[in-house]
């Protein structure tokens, strides 16, 4: 109890000056609440990814779990990251695709029911990137599965994944207008 | 005056061998031995109690021998390493693994990499090498092509464990959570795990044979996507090897920061872990502090590299650029906020009955393990080893600073929750310390590209990780790399027994090992 009425009263980490400010996390809600417009009326509110790690150095696994933490809570967004491919939208892949991997991530695609998306996520994962020319690699998400979108990085910053998902969105829109149109 | 090192082998090493030896440019005694005295070194060594800390092949190493086994050695309390050379004649050898059981793993490795077999090994199965390549595809051996497609081998055999009312759980590669792949087999009587067995090497990318080739400028890249988030720890390993071959001397500015990366890195590495353990006991309000700070800290990294995990700022010969002054003021003015609240995040987790209850008595990984496993870092400081590369193979600045590794006795979650939290207070202080007498200059030196190899130990955040490089006409030749997370690995199968299945979540939390590091 005492702690609770601390926390209300007490000082916000927001508002300590010690912390670092900076713009990132207003530029964040920015694009969460574009995204949150889209995801509702294209996928009606909620966009399910599943997460497959087909060989990365795991730092994009860390800043997709970091979408996930308070400072950035995407799922206020719409979006949420699923247990299993059976729930999922899309798939975000990040990595090469090793060899060793290469058969799951193919099992999980045809788990995964259409329609259905394929993101790629950071450098490695869009074309093979530093691993490009190894033995153990087959190359980029692409040489493997149809690719929807490529967000590129290093690892791709939270920022960065959001603007890739804007991206995909207005993509999603534009083919069903050009679908539309030839009906 | 005689290195007390050499005293000590000279009890075990007939003399006329010891004579054949040298000191590399890394400082280790490097004794090749002829095959017959190869087995009684070795039996004198288990006597002496060293510590087999790494065991790899090279093609052409030396001269008139195609394949040379090096066996890499700690005695505890000695700094330098003491490097058997073993030439082979022919694509065989005898087995260590009884002796070093943690030599079971590299020797599996050789034999994928090298097609080199060793019959008497307690385990013949293949190791990086999936079911996907073909059979007698050795991809480390320099006259070796791309394997050929379409050519399945046999399917792995997983050990059978049998009995009444035992049932297996197969878990992974792809897991529930944003996880990096791993198989896990778990062997279960009612609720409560019999055996464990894992599997790894999903990620296998093969790092060591793509950097042959390339300058150690380039190289470093290789290093740095080893594990995303021991990137600092693992170039500036690939550094040191590279500076001790060319003999190079860092200027003291880029020591000094060198070393802020390094701390920092460390701190937001255990953060996520801590952070995690929470979050697998369900207990996300104790989590939420521990991730609010670590978002802090990656972008104190931003602001100080660019990255937010450091990378593409150490280089060989020190760092690519000097880091901001102004990031560097703001880094000082943080961290004492910092540590005032992690203190109280800590306190949150320290006074919460049903968290202790999970963490304590859960997990334990034995005293016992750590030597023959060669287990390191925050899992071995966990059951009261004293043992921190930093320390006992310092490096850097840190040869200067007298460490003081953080102990725990009990070897469970609650103990690697205690070291973790202890050791980011820890880190944060170095910092702190380092900023007030930041030295001014350059940040980077020349460093030639000489021929020669040499060894390195670095303490990761995850613990003890061993790079070599063998440099020759300016190119990378060889490139070995065991972090600690491949042979910590090994201790989950020890852990996890006798616990409950939901309890594997946050024992595999609390040592937090990287699959990208250990599968290369």
């Amino acid at each position: 109890m005492k702690d609770a009425v601390k926390n209300l009263l007490g000082r916000k980490i927001a508002g300590d000056a010690a912390v670092p400010t900076d713009r990132t996390d207003e530029e964040f809600e920015r694009l969460g609440h574009e995204l949150r417009k889209e995801v509702s009326s294209i996928f009606g509110r909620s966009l399910a990814i599943r997460e497959v790690d087909t060989g990365s150095d795991n730092s994009p696994e860390i800043e997709l779990n970091n979408l996930t933490t308070p400072h950035y809570d995407i799922e206020r967004f719409g979006v949420s990251f699923v247990a299993s491919p059976r729930h999922a939208d899309a798939l975000a892949v990040t990595g090469p695709v090793t060899r060793n991997m290469a058969d799951a991530l193919r099992r999980t695609y045809d788990a995964t029911p259409a329609p259905k998306l394929v993101i790629a996520i950071g450098d490695d994962a869009c074309d093979g990137g530093l691993l490009k020319g190894s033995y153990a690699v087959l190359g980029g998400v692409d040489k493997v599965l149809p690719v929807d979108l490529k967000i590129p990085g290093n690892p791709p910053t939270p920022e960065e994944i959001m603007r890739g998902l804007l991206r995909l969105m207005a993509a999603i829109r534009d083919r069903k207008a050009t679908q539309h149109k030839h009906r | 005056m005689v290195d007390p090192l050499f005293e000590e082998m000279g009890k075990v090493v007939p003399e006329g061998l010891l004579k054949g030896s040298w000191e590399g440019k890394d400082g280790a005694i490097y004794l090749p031995l002829p095959e017959d005295a190869f087995g009684g070194v070795i039996k004198g060594f288990v006597e002496k109690g060293l510590v087999l800390v790494g065991l790899f092949c090279e093609e052409g190493f030396r001269e008139g021998e195609r394949f040379t086994l090096l066996y890499v050695f700690e005695k505890r309390g000695y700094e330098r390493l003491v490097v058997l050379l073993r030439g082979l004649g022919e694509g065989r050898a005898s087995s260590v693994a009884r002796d070093f059981p943690s030599a079971s793993w590299y020797e599996r490795e050789i034999t994928d990499g090298f097609g080199i077999a060793f019959p008497d090994g307690p385990d013949g199965r293949p190791l990086f090498l999936h079911e996907c390549y073909p059979d007698g595809f050795h991809p480390l051996r320099k006259s070796q092509a791309r394997p050929r497609e379409a050519q399945k081998r046999t399917a792995y055999a997983f050990k059978e464990v049998t009995g009444e009312g035992v049932y297996q759980i197969p878990v992974g590669p792809v897991h529930a959570g944003i996880i990096e792949p791993g198989h896990f087999r778990f062997s279960v009587i009612g609720e409560t795990v019999l055996a464990l067995e894992i599997r790894m090497f999903f990620k296998h990318r093969g790092i060591e044979k793509l950097a042959e080739g390339k300058t150690s400028e380039e190289g470093v890249l290789f290093a740095e996507a080893i594990s995303g988030d021991e990137s600092a720890a693992n170039s500036t390993a690939f550094c040191e090897c590279a500076e001790r071959i060319a003999g190079t001397r860092l200027p003291a500015r880029a020591q000094h920061l060198r070393t802020v990366l390094l701390e920092l890195e460390r701190m937001y590495s255990h953060l996520g872990d801590l952070a995690g353990m929470a979050v697998d006991v369900a207990y996300p309000v104790g989590a939420s502090p521990f991730l609010v700070l670590r978002e802090e800290l990656l972008r104190q990294n931003r602001a100080l590299t660019g990255s937010r995990f450091l990378k593409g700022a150490i280089v060989p010969g020190g760092l690519r650029r000097d880091l901001p002054r102004e990031a560097l003021a703001a880094l000082g003015a943080y961290l004492p906020s910092f540590m005032e609240r992690f203190v109280e995040a800590a306190k949150g987790i320290r006074s919460t009955p049903l968290v202790i209850d999970r963490y304590a008595g859960t997990g334990i990984v034995r005293r016992e393990l750590v030597k023959p496993l060669n287990l390191s870092g925050p899992i071995a400081r966990a059951c009261d080893v004293r043992i921190d590369t930093r320390a006992d193979h310092p490096y850097g600045l840190y040869a200067a600073m007298r460490l003081t590794p953080r102990l725990q006795q009990d070897g469970d979650v609650l103990a690697r929750f205690e070291v973790k939290a202890e050791e980011v207070l820890a880190s944060a202080t170095i910092i702190l310390q380092l900023l007030e007498r930041l030295p001014d200059g350059p940040v980077r030196t020349r460093c030639a590209s000489k021929n020669g190899y040499a060894l390195a130990l670095v303490e990761a955040p995850r613990g003890q990780s061993m790079h070599y490089l063998h440099l020759r006409n300016g190119t990378i030749v060889r490139y070995k790399v065991r972090t600690a997370s491949f042979c910590n690995w090994q201790a989950i199968e020890h852990a996890v027994p006798g616990n409950i299945v939901p309890d594997f979540p946050l024992i595999n939390k609390s040592m937090n090992l990287s699959y990208a590091g250990t599968d290369l």
